[in-house]
């Protein structure tokens, strides 16, 4: 299996939000995300710091859910990409 | 005897002006349209690539201030502007900014085969520093000349390891041509301001291929960016 980079990763926790009508648990997206415990929460911090992703309680329940940085991320995600790749960045 | 207007603007300050200005406008393109991707991603290589280009603006509209000055005042070598205060201020700008831009843009492609520390930036700055006082109060001819010599072989050796390293050498190679031609054209436009009477006849040809490679890159950034 090939190894996931940073951005794809970052993607794919925001996609996993999206598809999930933009409302997801804490545990069901650490699930689903394919990491490690450890990991989860690395990129989880770094989501919230970048202001991707934001925490909103309902029902007494934490849910998370994308900001408009988060869209933005992955709908310029292959752009993003394809420039580093074409500047050797 | 020229007419008035002719005597306040020559025609060499129009065509350096608009030599400058495109430059200019080319590199604040670029700046301004990595901005999006850059905030999205924070991504560092993004970071030093378009800090690069707002230093090679801010390095040719100094260079645009000398050549007027030059110009206007209707002197033809550098150790004659010197004492005005504006000058030396402008030519130490225009090669701290030069040295700068030179700089990131190789950091910006060799930042993740080196360990990344905040140290070489701040040596990038010393460096720079350095060019720039060389270049403003030691402007004997033989060192500028052996300086440029060593920062263009000094950047020829960079360039080749990270081409070396390229993950993806037939993109990669016309990239770093590109990069080679500008770092060279770069030196010339630095020795042209320092030493104009040395390259004089080659002005035009050192103009146009200058302009040549900022729009290539520009086309480059903005088909990328879909901007």
């Amino acid at each position: 299996m090939v190894k996931r980079g940073k951005f794809e990763i970052m993607r794919d926790i925001l996609r996993i939000i999206q598809d999930n009508k933009n409302s997801i648990k804490p545990t069901p997206l650490l699930r689903r995300s394919g990491l490690s415990s450890a990991g989860f929460k690395e990129y989880y911090k770094d989501l919230l710091e970048k202001q991707m992703i934001k925490e909103i309680s309902a029902d007494n329940d934490k849910y998370i859910i994308l900001t408009e940085k988060g869209f933005k991320f992955i709908e310029r995600y292959k752009t993003i990409m394809e420039f580093i790749e074409e500047f050797e960045l | 005897m020229r007419p008035p207007i002719e005597f306040l603007f020559p025609p060499e300050i129009g065509a350096e002006l608009i030599y400058s200005f495109v430059i200019v406008v080319c590199s604040l393109m670029i700046y301004y349209a990595t901005k999006e991707m850059y905030e999205l991603s924070s991504y560092k290589g993004i970071k030093y690539f378009r800090q690069a280009f707002l230093f090679f603006a801010i390095a040719y509209f100094f260079r645009y201030s000398i050549r007027f000055l030059l110009l206007l005042f209707n002197m033809s070598d550098m150790p004659e502007i010197s004492p005005m205060f504006v000058g030396s201020i402008s030519l130490f700008i225009f090669l701290y900014s030069s040295s700068m831009a030179i700089f990131y843009l190789l950091y910006s492609v060799m930042w993740k085969r080196w360990s990344h520390s905040k140290l070489k930036i701040y040596l990038f700055n010393l460096l720079a520093l350095v060019i720039a006082l060389i270049g403003t109060f030691l402007r004997g001819i033989e060192t500028n000349l052996a300086l440029n010599m060593i920062l263009l072989i000094f950047i020829c050796f960079v360039l080749f390891i990270a081409y070396k390293d390229s993950k993806n050498k037939q993109k990669g190679k016309s990239l770093f041509i590109i990069y080679l031609i500008l770092f060279i054209f770069w030196v010339l436009n630095v020795i042209d301001i320092l030493i104009p009477r040395f390259l004089q006849i080659y002005r035009l040809v050192i103009y146009i291929v200058s302009i040549l490679l900022f729009m290539i890159i520009l086309y480059k950034v903005l088909k990328k960016t879909g901007d």
